[in-house]
């Protein structure tokens, strides 16, 4: 039984048609990529998953519901998480309170509540500032939990955005290039971070990569998305041989590893 | 059906001021993304400048409208040198606080100056025509043939020569234009020095249709040409044409039938039900954010 | 925490013995009649520019309609004042005249949110400078509160410690507000609108809650005018004003209290002290509004808030408020 399955998703912006025939199925616990070269609509494909587009046609079913028309915030409710190509970090605030914001849906303190910092907030507060600083301690970041976002080395930044997703408390996590702009070094230890969250949070992951080479190692399957369309699907070792993943990636530098 | 149409004609002069006004907003926020909140005492400037210009210099209407566009023309691009530009790379909020700032010290400089009464602005010998139950004026025949010729002019000035395509490679992207050797300073001056002049325009043509200007003639006026931008589609000149002569209409049609002292609120009304619709405007293209 | 806590102690007990001082001063006649009305219109600003914070610097939501609701409050509350004859004693009357009129400015404010919240920057900026302008107009139109000749006959019942009081209040609720999650929420949202919603929070509603609240602190602020110049004019709530508590909060500092309260109270005390200047005095305001903004676009305290640690903790000047609940 598949934890996310889409079916038919069309994404059309005016008469430029983005994403078509993006037919995908992540079962529980799996390590999933999704590659394709620069501008084949991987982006556009997430966005639509997180509620930010909504789709032109088509179903995506969230375990066993359809999330068509929901808002980004009632899907990251019902358990779907990302990070962004382009660090999307709460720059001017701490650390901290980046996972605190995080937080915030399983609040149950009322506005009233804060006002008169009853018992209930000050009990919450106190919660939430130990769980976090917990949180960050997973990740490494917990002697910097003061400091401002936008100050953290560019790899911490990407540390933080995971961890910032994972404090929602997510069943699926979609990770949107958390590799772009590292060195080998840095993207060695991010795809052992990533292995190590999927045990450790028990999650299912979905992972874009526009470099084929470094998805091969993780991922138990991969999907190709090309001109919008999935042009391939199987088990790396699939992939790597497939003609027409070649012939879509002829011209970039680096095909296989 | 007479009464419609003299409303028609007076909302339409008054409207091609508006859109003359709405003009220098929209090629400022196209080109700076800058709502220029002084933009409307800019044009009150003018109105005054063509005041002296015919009662001190004793100048003819039409060289009185020449040195007014001048004067502001020249004072836009100071405004711009002194107050804008620094502030480019701030936070926006700071440069439409200095907008203001600079509405204010139009506004109550000129009262020190000149004081706050209204002055009696000399108009041309009246003209009136009649046919088939209408009146025209000549003066409004004079705002609106004026308004046509300066839009003309723009149209060509804007799309036909150097500068105007510098202004457009600069609305679009900046960096990009400063890297294939277009001077952006001296583009966007040229924009203020343009934008300004327009106003001025719309200044004089309004002291010279009602007869009086005073210093706080352009707050109100400002606001809508404003809004007139906003509705036509903001960065987009064709649109503040439209906009302007849309709201024009719409006022003069809200007085006819007689909620004359609604006629401000119609203005806004307009905007706020064309930005819950449409928020870009009437010729606006939606955009989104990349995500 | 236990510092905190002491911190937070000290300035409560500082804003009580400071209200009292003020008022005792005033009643002994050390300070008179002018300066009393001076500190009121202090703390009038302060109510006016900590809630407009509320919406412009900490949910990043640029609203120019600001005095609209200062008038609807002004207005309602008059109308409680002046044309119900509430058998009740001053102070309850006044007291729910404060009330309805936040609350009814509270409601505009929940009204004129809920559809204009969708836009965004420069586009919200003028569809709220839009509705201040209509409600303007409509108050000019009413003719039970007066239309154009305004409304006369306001009872004085604003002195300066109900003003200071309610000043007190409103940064209390503010500030609580602020460090709660709903207020995370709400900063979150100025931060990054979609890192918001992916991170669940419902943006909508953050944004209108604050809307909102700060439209209902508008009310109130615009009551407690209308209860001191006892007198309401359409043309008092011009986009001028809005502007004014504007310059109070960019002057400040988007999203800093204390920039906020500091300004309010520099810039009232700016403007009386240019009096002297009669018509030479909006000209210099104007020069000094133009010159702050070049000097110093980002306000005078940036993001941060003036704490009490400058004095406990020598290293830092000034502590960021975000770093507070830790």
């Amino acid at each position: 039984m598949p934890i996310l399955e889409t079916k038919q998703l069309i994404k059309t912006f005016g008469g430029l048609t983005a994403v078509s025939e993006f037919d995908i199925y992540l079962n529980k616990g799996e390590l999933i990529g999704l590659i394709g070269p620069n501008g084949a609509g991987k982006t556009t494909a997430f966005n639509m998953l997180t509620g930010v587009y909504q789709p032109t046609s088509g179903q995506i079913n969230f375990l066993d519901e359809s999330v068509v028309g929901k808002y980004p915030y009632e899907i990251t409710q019902k358990g779907i998480a990302r990070t962004f190509q382009n660090i999307r970090l709460f720059k001017d605030l701490s650390v901290i309170d980046n996972v605190k914001i995080a937080y915030h849906q399983n609040v149950n303190y009322s506005v009233l509540d804060s006002i008169l910092q009853t018992r209930k907030y000050r009990q919450e507060e106190k919660e939430i500032t130990e769980k976090a600083l917990e949180f960050l301690k997973i990740f490494k970041l917990d002697h910097k939990s003061q400091e401002y976002a936008k100050n953290l080395p560019y790899g911490e930044q990407r540390r933080l955005e995971i961890a910032r997703a994972l404090a929602t408390k997510p069943k699926l996590v979609l990770l949107d290039e958390p590799a772009a702009g590292m060195n080998p070094q840095e993207t060695q230890e991010l795809l052992g971070l990533i292995k190590w969250i999927r045990e450790y949070f028990d999650l299912t992951i979905l992972l874009i990569e526009h470099d084929m080479s470094l998805v091969m190692n993780v991922c138990e399957r991969i999907y190709v998305l090309d001109y919008g369309k999935i042009i391939a699907h199987g088990t790396p070792q699939e992939i790597k041989i497939n003609p027409r993943v070649i012939e879509a990636y002829l011209g970039e530098e680096v095909p296989v590893c | 059906m007479a009464e419609f149409l003299q409303q028609l004609i007076n909302g339409i002069s008054l409207g091609s001021v508006y859109a003359l006004v709405a003009l220098g907003y929209t090629m400022v926020y196209g080109i700076v993304r800058l709502i220029n909140f002084a933009h409307g005492d800019v044009y009150m400037v003018g109105a005054f400048a063509g005041y002296f210009a015919i009662k001190t210099f004793k100048l003819p209407f039409f060289a009185a409208l020449v040195a007014a566009m001048a004067v502001c023309a020249i004072l836009g691009v100071i405004m711009e040198r002194i107050a804008y530009k620094p502030l480019r790379n701030a936070p926006r909020v700071a440069a439409l606080m200095t907008a203001v700032g600079l509405s204010m010290f139009y506004q109550n400089f000129t009262i020190y100056r000149i004081g706050a009464q209204p002055k009696a602005f000399p108009k041309i010998a009246q003209v009136n025509w009649q046919f088939a139950g209408v009146t025209v004026s000549n003066s409004q025949v004079l705002i609106l043939g004026t308004a046509i010729a300066l839009m003309i002019i723009l149209h060509f000035v804007v799309q036909h020569t150097k500068m105007g395509k510098a202004m457009r490679a600069v609305s679009q992207d900046r960096d990009a234009a400063m890297l294939m050797g277009i001077n952006v300073d001296n583009t966007i001056s040229f924009t203020f020095a343009i934008g300004s002049a327009l106003a001025a325009a719309g200044g004089v043509l309004v002291g010279q249709y009602y007869g009086v200007v005073q210093p706080l003639m352009g707050a109100l006026p400002g606001l809508k040409a404003f809004v007139a931008a906003v509705l036509g589609g903001i960065g987009i000149i064709p649109g503040a044409m439209i906009g302007g002569l849309i709201l024009g209409v719409a006022e003069a049609g809200v007085s006819a039938v007689g909620f004359s002292t609604y006629r401000d609120a119609v203005a806004f009304g307009i905007l706020i039900l064309i930005l819950i619709v449409k928020p870009a405007g009437i010729l606006g293209k939606n955009v989104r954010e990349k995500v | 925490m236990r510092a905190m806590d002491k911190n937070r102690l000290i300035v409560a007990a500082g804003a009580v013995a400071l209200g009292i001082i003020l008022q005792l001063l005033i009643w002994n006649g050390t300070l008179n009649a002018y300066y009393a009305q001076v500190l009121t219109m202090m703390s009038i600003f302060v109510i006016m520019a900590t809630s407009l914070n509320l919406i412009n610097g900490i949910t990043g939501q640029f609203s120019l309609g600001h005095a609209g609701f200062a008038a609807v409050g002004g207005y309602f509350s008059a109308i409680i004042t002046t044309r119900l004859q509430l058998p009740l004693p001053a102070p309850m009357i006044f007291t729910i005249s404060l009330l309805v009129g936040g609350l009814i400015a509270a409601l505009a404010g929940f009204l004129i949110g809920l559809p204009t919240l969708r836009l965004k920057g420069d586009y919200l900026a003028i569809a709220t400078l839009g509705f201040g302008e209509i409600i303007r107009v409509l108050f000019l139109n009413w003719k039970y509160v007066g239309a154009a000749a305004g409304m006369w006959g306001i009872p004085g019942y604003t002195n300066f410690i109900w003003a200071y009081m309610l000043a007190v209040l409103t940064v209390i609720f503010i500030v609580h507000f602020m460090n709660s999650s709903h207020g995370r929420a709400c900063i979150s949202i100025r931060e990054d609108e979609i890192a918001a919603e992916t991170m669940g929070i419902n943006t909508t509603k953050y944004k209108v809650m604050a809307f909102t609240f700060g439209a209902f602190f508008a009310g109130v602020g615009g009551a407690v005018l209308g209860h001191l110049i006892r007198l309401l004019h359409p043309a008092t709530f011009s986009m001028t004003f809005s502007v004014e508590i504007l310059l109070m909060v960019v002057l400040g500092g988007l999203g800093s209290i204390t920039g906020s309260i500091s300004a309010a109270i520099l810039l009232t005390f700016v403007s009386e002290a240019l009096r002297k200047f009669n018509e030479l005095r909006m000209v210099i305001y104007a020069l000094m509004l133009i010159g702050i903004m070049l000097f110093r676009p980002q306000g005078l305290f940036g993001r941060k808030e003036f704490s009490l640690d400058l004095l406990t903790d020598s290293r830092f000047m000034f502590k960021s408020s975000k770093n507070r609940g830790a």
